[in-house]
């Protein structure tokens, strides 16, 4: 864990690769004991996702994976087999909460829907985060992470100033995915404050399609007041809106306020360009970018990203130099802010993000290493359940475990 | 029994933009009374964007209302003593305060946490700035685009081979929003365990880094720096968005094993093309996707996305249209779901806007965000006592302003 927060709230997660995972990690980080259960034969999915603890695939080499699953506590069931369902829902009749992304018509067959749960356990809040939610004509399609950015809206207008007759594209790795285990964190969250007073449990259906819709308040406005669709064409009326290229990579110079571009000016040492009238307002800025565009480019080309984000944001320009991983990495505000922590890894320690908030009256502490996988068999079935080692053996053997 | 789930909390939200302005519509959906502090001094961005050709609705006309649904308003000027008193008085009856101003902003009011803490010992701040409230770059400002290019999404963000571009959307401000909820609603539940208040500070930058922990790892554990993909995976193919019949229209399609691919085969009726070796197995196909994009575009062309869409998922494969915003909310799904809700805002008209991305049978049913000042009678006279006199005073000399 991170805080201590929810110490004694228990979690059962059935989970797999990125949204069901990262809603109860962040409940994890926050101090909720989180069991996870993986499949005996091959554990979660993300476990053979790339990227590999240098380039060596293994179920115990993700960066995703151990990314996802730090603080968690990790068994192997097999829920088809019926002892296996028996053990899972002794393991739910103790939970507080069930966190799982298992297509709706599979938790059914396996008797594990929230109708079928709350006769095992009727205080549990189960949170079921699935690409297109629990009803409705799309509930069983397929989707991953491409669908679900393109059929959620954000694909149509995933860039400011485009070309439509290239496809449009998603954003970088699974966004999205986070996104919607982050929005079902916060949903479980309300119902955890809610269950720890009235005792009450209930069913939070995600929907990661709406998880991508809460992108689109500009979009929609536009679409209710003046029936606008918007297009990947749309900033063109707008500049600087760019991402221009400098010394040693690129800068994002994105302004809203005209303010903003009079002491970009003056930071590029051109304060005369405000008199210009091609240049006057960020219209008149969009409509000459071809003769504006190479004059800021032959300024940003002598210095370094780094430079320019500092010698803008002290005059106030909201800049952004634009990171690599590798300076993200040495960025001296997150290192103040102890953003980076390092965690365990086969014997030696390795980097990753930590968790974006600090509590002023709860200390920080060091995360522990995801789960391998089954780590906590023993653990959980004989120490806490009273199952013998023999039975686990007995388990294992017929594939339940 | 289906009460929400933060009914009976009160909270301040000192917001703008985007970021901020969400997480008061979230908590609102939550059950929770929201009451913003506006000023005519210094107004919302978000109220003066101009949508439509009606000046005088203007103020009222914009995303603004999408994100603060369900919230109330207040006008209060902080810059006075008075208003500054009143302020306080409505702390010492309110649970939380929110606010994604500047980190300077309210201490520069004289309403710092430890001044907070005085007034009401048990209350949670949960400030949302830019880069966190500590740190060398504390003050440094930015816009939602700024925070992808210096959090690390910006740099992965492009087609294959490309520049990097600036998002149209910039999730980094819902998910600033959703994080800024973890942080509430953590800080809820340890008051209701402890007793105890909390100042959350959350720094959006960590946010987006946390969502790409891909992208992060790669550079740990390999040292590399991940390519912008587009569309592309790790290891699917296809994967990717492919032109349909109409005027820039798409379908995304995502195939992960020979068996999805044999069936995307049978679909386009089982063409010579797709039994050529390149496209044999998984590596292969991901090999030669160049090829093999344009050959599926071939096929994809003939249909509109709806009936690629239709006929996939029919054969188990996932795919769907790139939606537009006016074919997002008219879809069956979409509509079946309920995500978008009309509303009849009274200054306003007809308002499109969105739930928080999951289904509750505790969500709140809410009105629409509020014109300016809306609520200043209930929130001075009813819950804060003073009386029409002394309003009358403090509207004359612009405190309630």
């Amino acid at each position: 864990m991170f805080y201590k927060v929810l110490n004694g709230v228990k979690i059962i997660e059935y989970g797999n690769f990125i949204s069901a995972p990262f809603c109860a990690k962040i409940l994890a980080d926050l101090g909720a004991e989180v069991i996870k259960i993986e499949s005996p034969s091959c554990g979660d999915e993300s476990r053979r996702q790339a990227p590999f603890f240098h380039d060596i695939p293994g179920p115990e080499n993700s960066g995703l994976f151990q990314y996802l699953n730090m603080n968690k506590l990790g068994v192997t069931l097999n829920p088809e087999s019926a002892t296996g369902l028996k053990l899972f829902t002794e393991l739910l009749s103790s939970a507080d909460v069930f966190v799982e992304n298992n297509p709706p018509k599979r938790i059914k067959k396996l008797k594990l829907s929230y109708t079928q749960v709350k006769k095992i356990n009727p205080h549990v809040i189960m949170t079921s985060i699935t690409p297109f939610g629990q009803t409705g004509p799309y509930r069983d399609f397929e989707s991953c992470e491409l669908v679900s950015a393109h059929i959620g809206g954000v694909g149509y207008i995933s860039m400011r100033e485009g070309d439509i007759s290239k496809e449009p594209i998603k954003l970088p790795a699974h966004l999205f995915s986070f996104q919607a285990g982050l929005s079902a964190a916060v949903a479980t969250l309300s119902s955890i404050f809610r269950q720890s007073t009235t005792g009450l449990g209930e069913q939070l259906d995600v929907s990661e399609q709406e998880s991508v819709i809460q992108n689109l308040n500009s979009s929609i406005a536009r679409y209710s007041y003046a029936g606008q669709i918007m297009a990947r064409t749309d900033a063109a009326g707008h500049a600087p809106f760019h991402i221009l290229p400098c010394k040693d990579g690129f800068i994002c110079a994105a302004f809203v306020e005209e303010a903003e571009w009079k002491r970009f000016v003056e930071v590029m040492g051109h304060p005369e360009w405000v008199d210009n009238e091609l240049f006057k307002d960020f219209a008149s800025r969009a409509k000459y970018w071809d003769a504006l565009k190479p004059l800021m480019i032959e300024w940003t080309m002598q210095f370094t990203e780094e430079d320019i984000y500092r010698r803008s944001q002290e005059k106030a320009v909201p800049l952004g130099a634009v990171r690599s991983a590798h300076q993200v990495l040495q960025d001296k505000q997150m290192a103040a802010r102890q953003f980076f922590v390092e965690v365990e890894h086969g014997g030696s320690k390795l980097t990753f993000p930590g968790v974006p908030y600090r509590f002023s009256e709860i200390k920080m502490e060091s995360p522990s290493a995801a789960p391998l996988l089954g780590q906590h068999n023993d653990e959980i079935y004989c120490g806490r359940m009273g199952y013998t080692k023999r039975d686990l053996a007995k388990f294992k053997e017929a594939g339940v475990i | 029994m289906s009460t929400p789930s933060l009914k009976g909390i009160r909270v301040i939200a000192f917001t703008w933009v985007w970021a901020g302005p969400w997480m008061g519509g979230v908590l609102a959906d939550m059950g929770a009374e929201v009451i913003k502090v506006e000023t005519r001094q210094r107004l919302d961005s978000q109220r003066v964007v101009k949508i439509t050709k009606n000046p005088e609705q203007s103020v009222n006309q914009g995303q603004f209302n999408v994100t603060n649904r369900g919230i109330k308003s207040i006008t209060l000027n902080l810059k006075q003593p008075k208003g500054l008193e009143i302020i306080k008085k409505l702390v010492k009856i309110s649970d939380v305060i929110i606010t994604n101003f500047a980190p300077r902003a309210l201490p520069g009011w004289g309403l710092g946490y430890e001044t907070l803490k005085e007034i009401k010992p048990d209350i949670i701040l949960v400030t949302l700035p830019a880069f966190g409230s500590t740190g060398p770059d504390k003050d440094y400002l930015s816009y939602g685009s700024t925070l992808e290019a210096v959090g690390g999404l910006s740099a992965s963000f492009g087609y294959p081979g490309e520049v990097p571009v600036i998002s149209g959307p910039y999730p980094s401000d819902p998910i600033g929003s959703m994080y800024g909820l973890v942080g509430v609603l953590a800080a809820l539940n340890y008051r209701q365990r402890t007793g105890k208040g909390q100042h959350v500070d959350i720094a959006q930058n960590e946010g987006v880094t946390s969502l790409i922990p891909e992208v992060l790892m790669e550079e740990v554990m390999n040292g590399r720096t991940r390519p912008r993909m587009g569309n592309r995976d790790e290891i699917m193919a296809p994967h990717g968005c492919y032109p349909c019949k109409g005027h820039d229209k798409w379908v995304a399609i995502a195939v992960g094993t020979d068996e999805k691919w044999k069936a995307l085969c049978r679909v386009m009726g089982n063409p010579d093309w797709a039994t050529d070796e390149k496209f044999s197995d998984q590596y292969a196909r991901w090999q030669n996707q160049d090829e093999l994009n344009k050959l599926i575009a071939g096929w994809t062309k003939n249909f509109t996305h709806y009936e690629v869409m239709q006929k996939l998922q029919k054969a188990g494969v996932a795919a769907g249209p790139s939606f537009n915003i006016e074919e997002l909310v008219n879809d069956p799904h979409v509509k079946n779901r309920g995500i978008f809700i009309e509303q009849n805002h009274p200054a306003a008209g007809k308002t499109i806007v969105y739930r928080s991305p999951w289904k509750s049978a505790l969500t709140a049913k809410n009105p629409p965000a509020p014109c300016l000042g809306e609520n200043n009678d209930y929130v001075f006279k009813e819950l804060l006592g003073i009386s029409d006199k002394e309003i009358a005073e403090l509207v004359e000399t612009k405190v309630i302003y």
